[in-house]
């Protein structure tokens, strides 16, 4: 085995690049400051994407339905009840959770794309309801107050992409992930060899829900803006899961890499090619999906012996 | 109160015809080729805008122009699956809903950058006319929208039923390797359907853009309601779309008028998530 592939090397090159990206704020500009939070909270989405489709194998649309609750937690939080983001960032995650318990219950007893509708349109019906709750000041949205400090937001929504991804860590070695695994792999077999599928697969809904709400929450604070449209916006889902499935689903680092990835290829396009920037994102992701289907990190992984026949060996699986 | 009700649930019967046209490309696709189509709403968009071109440059009527829409249409659908979906058929099932999703972001674009952002409508000349049934009044151009709709139903239920070709489609959705063995050839015969299912997206958008407005960012609505109105129907046939398409429409709009123009999403998708969770077979489909 090569040196820099052994266990001690690894942790060292982590520590560095986790090193790298919290000194951002003091040597990066402030565009690069402002792309490394959205690209930081995008991560966290993409992870909290992972572990209920890329670990259970329920593809959720409704991750979008935890981002919006989030945000609205801290919105109504700060502007109406006038408490702090804290407290805000609390009652959205609390808000997420009673949504994924609940609904969850309901919505995980459907497979495969039947889950992926319904979820779909939970996040549809939400966005109509909160577009309707004078609370949530209905259609107008919410004006937050404003706070100047965007290394504050960099450096928090840093620590909560870390967290995730921890939390990620833990769960692959423990009896929870493996149960998880077995759902995605076999549900059937996975219930008879013991596993509380139900509860297990809500428990992985309410964690995915977890870490989109206090993305959202962050975002919101950081936007300083909120209405029921960009809140609940059904193709920030896609894009998550876009960024998981590109970086590699059901691993631990594929859907951060995924994230950061496509976070600089989409910065770089409409810098660039402003115009056609969008276009050339869905070419983007037609061709990943043709060309390497099962992630980024699984192409990283299997170029090296088969060159540019990894492609083809793709299409070649997968073709009619 | 009683006209306003009858004038409503009217108007959500002609909505509702039109819808299930929508749906039945969409349920085709999935039924068969097992590919939820996110790009269905792109292709009634793009239907929408060769019946607008067809109308206001060639000078086509828009009802004589739909054979044109329907033929190339299936063109482009035959292409697409040909020369890419096929490419993916085989791979896990999120792979079809990723790259469908491309293709909706490059069609947008596309549509935006040819046409541009502005909304088009198709007004005929007998755009204002309009023919009394009692106290309701009904637009001759959703009439006929909606009789074609019914037609177009109809029609497919008929081919796919007794010509050979739908027998084949119908045994490859049952069994794809017993009907291979049939001496089907399934490249040619997923093109045919895709091509099938797109060339009802580009008639249901021409209809579209007769009795609405079409812009480039139609499509994702339309592919949420084609989506609940085949979860409602079930994929077994093209009457329960039909049924799904209608109960759909009237739902629509009585919530808009009872409730709240705001509403109507929250009763389409709230009923969908309700039939999903009661019976996910669909409300007139065979239990799965």
């Amino acid at each position: 085995m090569k040196p820099w592939r052994s266990k001690p090397w690894r942790i060292a090159a982590l520590v560095l690049a986790l090193a790298a990206a919290a000194g951002v704020p003091w040597y990066g500009s402030d565009v690069l400051i402002q792309f490394g939070i959205n690209a930081l909270l995008l991560a966290v989405l993409a992870q909290g994407w992972n572990i209920i489709g890329g670990y259970t194998g329920y593809p959720s649309f409704g991750n979008s339905v935890f981002y919006g609750l989030g945000g609205y937690g801290v919105g109504i939080a700060m502007v109406k009840w006038g408490l702090p983001f804290a407290a805000g960032l609390a009652f959205g995650v609390a808000l997420a959770v009673i949504f994924a318990l609940t609904l969850g219950v309901l919505v995980l007893r459907l497979r495969g794309h039947y889950f992926a509708i319904a979820t779909l349109a939970l996040s549809q019906v939400m966005a109509a309801i909160v577009s309707n709750v004078p609370l949530a000041d209905r259609n107008i949205g919410l004006v937050l107050p404003p706070l100047n400090n965007d290394p504050f937001f960099y450096e928090l929504a840093l620590g909560l992409l870390v967290a995730a991804t921890l939390c990620i860590y833990v769960i692959t070695r423990s009896r929870f992930g493996f149960g998880l695994i077995a759902i995605r792999e076999n549900e059937e077999s996975a219930a008879v060899m013991g596993v509380n599928t139900t509860l297990y697969k809500v428990l992985a809904f309410t964690l995915s829900g977890i870490f989109s709400a206090l993305a959202g929450g962050i975002h919101a604070y950081w936007i300083t803006f909120l209405d029921p449209d960009s809140a609940f916006d059904i193709s920030l889902n896609v894009k998550m899961i876009i960024m998981a499935v590109f970086g590699g689903p059901g691993t631990v680092f594929g859907p951060l890499v995924g994230a950061f990835f496509l976070s600089a290829v989409s910065e770089f396009l409409s810098s660039e090619i402003t115009s056609i920037a969008g276009l050339f994102f869905g070419l983007v992701i037609v061709a990943a999906v043709v060309l390497m289907p099962r992630g980024l990190a699984d192409a990283i992984r299997n170029m090296h012996p088969l060159g540019w026949r990894y492609f083809a060996s793709n299409v070649r699986a997968h073709r009619l | 109160m009683m006209d306003l009700l009858s004038q409503v649930v009217a108007n959500g019967i002609l909505l509702g015809g039109l819808y299930a046209v929508m749906a039945f490309g969409l349920a085709l696709v999935w039924g068969v080729l097992n590919i939820v189509n996110l790009a269905h709403g792109a292709f009634i968009m793009l239907g929408g805008y060769l019946a607008w071109h067809l109308y206001y440059i060639v000078g086509l009527d828009p009802f004589l122009g739909l054979p044109i829409t329907a033929v190339v249409m299936f063109a482009l659908g035959y292409v697409v699956q040909r020369g890419l979906l096929n490419l993916i058929v085989r791979g896990p099932m999120f792979n079809s809903l990723l790259i469908t999703f491309g293709l909706e972001v490059v069609l947008t674009y596309c549509a935006q950058l040819a046409f541009s952002a502005d909304f088009r409508a198709i007004n005929p000349v007998y755009a204002g006319h309009s023919v009394s049934i009692g106290t309701v009044v009904i637009p001759v151009v959703r009439l006929a929208a909606f009789a074609v709709a019914l037609a177009l139903t109809v029609g497919m239920w008929t081919f796919l039923l007794q010509t050979r070709l739908g027998r084949a489609i119908r045994a490859t959705a049952q069994n794809l390797v017993a009907a291979r063995l049939y001496g089907v050839e399934p490249r040619h015969l997923y093109a045919v359907t895709f091509g099938l299912g797109i060339a009802l997206a580009g008639v249901s958008g021409a209809l579209y853009g007769t009795v609405s407005q079409i812009n480039p960012y139609i499509g994702a609505s339309l592919t949420a309601k084609s989506f609940a109105i085949s979860i409602i129907g079930g994929l077994d046939n093209p009457l329960g779309v039909l049924v799904g398409g209608l109960f759909l429409g009237i739902v629509e709009s009585l919530t808009t008028l009872y409730i709240g123009p705001t509403y109507a999403d929250v009763a389409s998708f709230g009923i969908l998530v309700l039939v999903l969770v009661v019976r996910p077979s669909g409300l007139l489909g065979k239990a799965a």
